[in-house]
């Protein structure tokens, strides 16, 4: 193996040495395309694009046909028709939609593919990843829950309140017949001789007390969760690791500056500066998500300080320096890449905090009230916990299995990319 | 630099920020749309009263009357006098009302505080110096459990369990389950602040918050103990015969104390942030959260921006105490990095 690695082939376009890379074309493709249907859904449509892929079929269903009817804006129509296939979905793109195919696109071109280009790199890691069970049952739970949670809203209209079907016990489940107003499921006489109804197939997780399916607002509270998780944590490492770096290299009046920044930033906490603007303001997704990105990430930026400090004291960014380098180059190319590490640990530890958060305001009905988090599910079964405990139950369940699995994952994150963490 | 100097410019640079702060909220509620206004208007209205004397009126409360600058000074110096405002749902100064609610929050916190800080600490130095232990591990799974588990979740699940569900439980004549579900005010009034009836209620909220706060304890007293645990001097003490408890005791913990002594201060005046907001919400106690999440749905503007800049304040001066008390305790500290 070792003689093989002593004359490697260098790549120097891979190294970023002359023209774009492979995966830089593929940026860049990506950005233009990106960028051109944004400016066409922001610019020309005003309203949001929509994307509709259907057979015919399915727009016999009175649901889609009111969607149609309702939407304005033009429609990107994708007949399924000639595949065979008998289903429909759609996709109403908000601003957070937006950011959140930058969060996923970032991810793919700066995590995936760095670890497609370097598979031994890959494989290092892997090996003390697995180390940890933990982590990799949770990774795998937690990519379920990212897969379900972006895919499954695109076949699922919002949740329609029906007060006839209100309070159906889960399938696994019978309560008195008293409890729900119509019993969907089997009504059947139990021990005690009492009457009791059933769960039933059509809503596996029961209903709430407005008739919605909890199995559905499940499903689209995991893309509010992942979409406030990764978009907010995207935001904070970028504002976070920038400012920190900086502060770190220059040193001096912009280290002075910047760091008393953070430290009024850090004396307004994002929950109580959420509270107030909600207050003042119509909450949405959107601006807690830019709330807690552009004015959370204090915590990042002193630990990335702290980090890149020593850093800058390096051979090789003198050496970098002497050799004409940039300021900007030097940050780039020497520092944050040797700070990677240290940002991306932080990262997957600072998402359960914003999943949190999120619900814990969705909690206190301080966000936008039309969209499904297991936090408001939650608050909707407070009330009904000794007749419907299994509306409070369950959205918590997977709301603590999600920060619970993010955070498994970023200490063996951690422990994984840390070298002087690797044995203790 | 001498550690007068920087305890000056530490003092020099609170008040600072605590004035941006004020500039900050005063902004806000200068550019804030209605709060409250129309709610105003409409009683006024209903009362048979002039509208137009009634707006002006209540621009006057609000000091939304005379040139920026005036409102500005007007609004900084009754912030710093102590005058808050008026909260027009409870009849009472700003102040008067967080100063009758402050007990019911520090009731159940500071307990909560004291339990996670003996308990929370204690593992973590038992598991930083039992390194892959049965009981390391179960510390581990402790923490976890508590940093990940939502408070709010937590505590309705406790209700659930222990009060709506659960069976009836009397030891001595003290009843032990069912707990009440929500917090009632009576009790206080009935039989005091410290009395079995009043502890009852307070179970399930000291549980729920000590929950998350062990946790975060836990973890950050092994993190700062096990830099220690491989100390020279801590070998040299092993090395020379002393028993585990002193090492722990005297070699382990008293340097390990000064870090975490600053967070505890910390800690104690921070104790109103996310989790004891929704703690107060859910087990529905009188105190500052509470106070500020009605006056949040009531649309009250002076209580509730008063209420919310309480934990700010807090916040500062907690800050401030933890640096300053840094600098006393630890004589290795260096002035110049800072």
């Amino acid at each position: 193996m070792a003689t093989q690695d002593t004359f490697r082939d260098i790549n120097w376009d891979d190294m970023g040495g002359v023209g774009l890379s492979g995966t830089g074309k593929q940026m860049l493709a990506f950005a233009a395309l990106y960028l051109g249907v944004l400016a066409y859904d922001g610019l020309l449509l005003q309203d949001g694009l929509n994307v509709l892929l259907l057979s015919p079929l399915g727009m016999e269903g009175s649901a889609l046909g009111q969607f149609v009817a309702n939407t304005t804006g033009p429609t990107l129509w994708i007949p399924f028709e000639a595949v065979g296939l008998d289903f429909t979905f759609t996709w109403d793109f908000s601003g957070t939609d937006w950011l959140f195919i930058v969060t996923v696109a970032v991810g793919y071109f700066y995590g995936v593919k760095p670890l497609q280009n370097n598979p031994r790199l890959a494989a290092n890691y892997w090996r003390q990843f697995k180390k940890n069970r933990a982590a990799v049952v949770s990774a795998i739970y937690l990519a379920i829950i990212f897969v379900i949670g972006i895919v499954g809203p695109l076949f699922l209209q919002s949740p329609e309140i029906q007060p006839l079907e209100a309070y159906q016990p889960p399938v696994f489940m019978t309560v008195p017949n008293t409890v729900p107003i119509s019993c969907l499921g089997d009504v059947a006489t139990n021990a005690a001789g009492t009457q009791v109804c059933q769960g039933t197939w059509a809503y596996p997780l029961g209903t709430t007390g407005e008739g919605q399916g909890i199995l559905k607002l499940l499903v689209l509270g995991m893309r509010v969760s992942m979409q406030v998780g990764l978009i907010t944590m995207l935001l904070v490492i970028t504002l976070g690791s920038l400012v920190g770096t900086t502060a770190a290299y220059f040193g001096g009046y912009v280290d002075e500056v910047l760091m008393r920044y953070v430290d009024l930033q850090a004396s307004v906490p994002s929950f109580f500066l959420f509270l107030i603007l909600s207050y003042f303001f119509e909450p949405t997704l959107f601006m807690l998500i830019a709330l807690f990105g552009l004015l959370g990430w204090e915590g990042t930026a002193r630990l990335v300080r702290s980090e890149a400090l020593q850093r800058t004291e390096e051979e090789y960014v003198r050496a970098a320096e002497n050799a004409g380098a940039s300021d900007g180059w030097v940050i780039r190319r020497h520092i944050l890449p040797n700070v990677s590490n240290t940002i991306i640990t932080n990262a997957s530890l600072l998402i359960p905090g914003y999943i949190l958060f999120e619900a814990a305001l969705a909690f206190l009905g301080v966000t936008d009230p039309g969209i499904a988090s297991w936090g408001k599910t939650i608050s909707a079964g407070r009330g009904d916990l000794a007749n419907a405990p299994w509306i409070a139950t369950i959205p918590g369940i997977f709301l603590f299995f999600t920060i619970l699995g993010f955070n498994f994952l970023g200490d063996a994150l951690g422990d994984a990319l840390d070298p002087r963490r690797g044995d203790t | 630099m001498s550690m007068r100097w920087y305890v000056a410019r530490r003092l020099g640079w609170a008040a600072f920020a605590t004035f941006v702060i004020l500039s900050f909220y005063f902004a806000l509620i200068q550019l804030a749309p209605g709060g409250g206004e129309a709610a105003f208007l409409f009683s006024a209205a209903t009362e048979g009263g002039d509208v137009q004397q009634a707006e002006q009126t209540y621009r006057q409360i609000r000091g939304l009357t005379g040139p920026l600058h005036e409102r500005y000074i007007d609004y900084i110096v009754n912030m710093a006098t102590g005058d808050w405002g008026w909260s027009q749902t409870r009849n009472q100064e700003v102040l008067t009302a967080i100063s009758i609610a402050y007990p019911y929050s520090l009731q159940y916190a500071l307990p909560a505080t004291i339990v996670s800080i003996v308990f929370g600490t204690g593992v973590g130095l038992y598991s930083a110096t039992h390194r892959y232990t049965k009981t390391d591990y179960a510390g581990t799974f402790i923490s976890f459990f508590g940093i990940s588990i939502p408070n709010f979740w937590f505590g309705i699940m406790l209700i659930l369990v222990l009060a709506v569900q659960a069976p009836e439980v009397s030891l001595f004549g003290l009843q032990l389950l069912p707990l009440p579900v929500y917090y009632q005010t009576d009790v206080v009034l009935n039989h005091g602040w410290v009395s079995w009836e009043n502890f009852r209620q307070l179970v399930m909220p000291i549980i729920v918050l000590s929950t998350a706060q062990i946790a975060g304890q836990m973890r950050y007293s092994r993190a700062t103990a096990m830099e220690y645990v491989n100390a020279e001097f801590v070998k040299t003490a092993r090395a020379k015969g002393a028993s585990d408890w002193r090492v722990l005791l005297r070699h382990i913990f008293r340097p390990a104390l000064i870090p975490l002594m600053t967070i505890f201060i910390a800690q104690i005046l921070g104790l109103f942030f996310a989790g004891a907001y929704l703690v107060e919400v859910i087990f529905q106690i009188p105190g500052l959260a509470k106070l500020s999440y009605d006056a949040l749905i009531a649309q009250d503007t002076p209580l509730f921006m008063g209420t919310s800049l309480i934990p700010i304040l807090l916040l500062l001066l907690g800050n401030l105490i933890q640096d300053i008390s840094y600098t006393v305790l630890d004589p290795r500290i260096d002035y110049g990095d800072r």
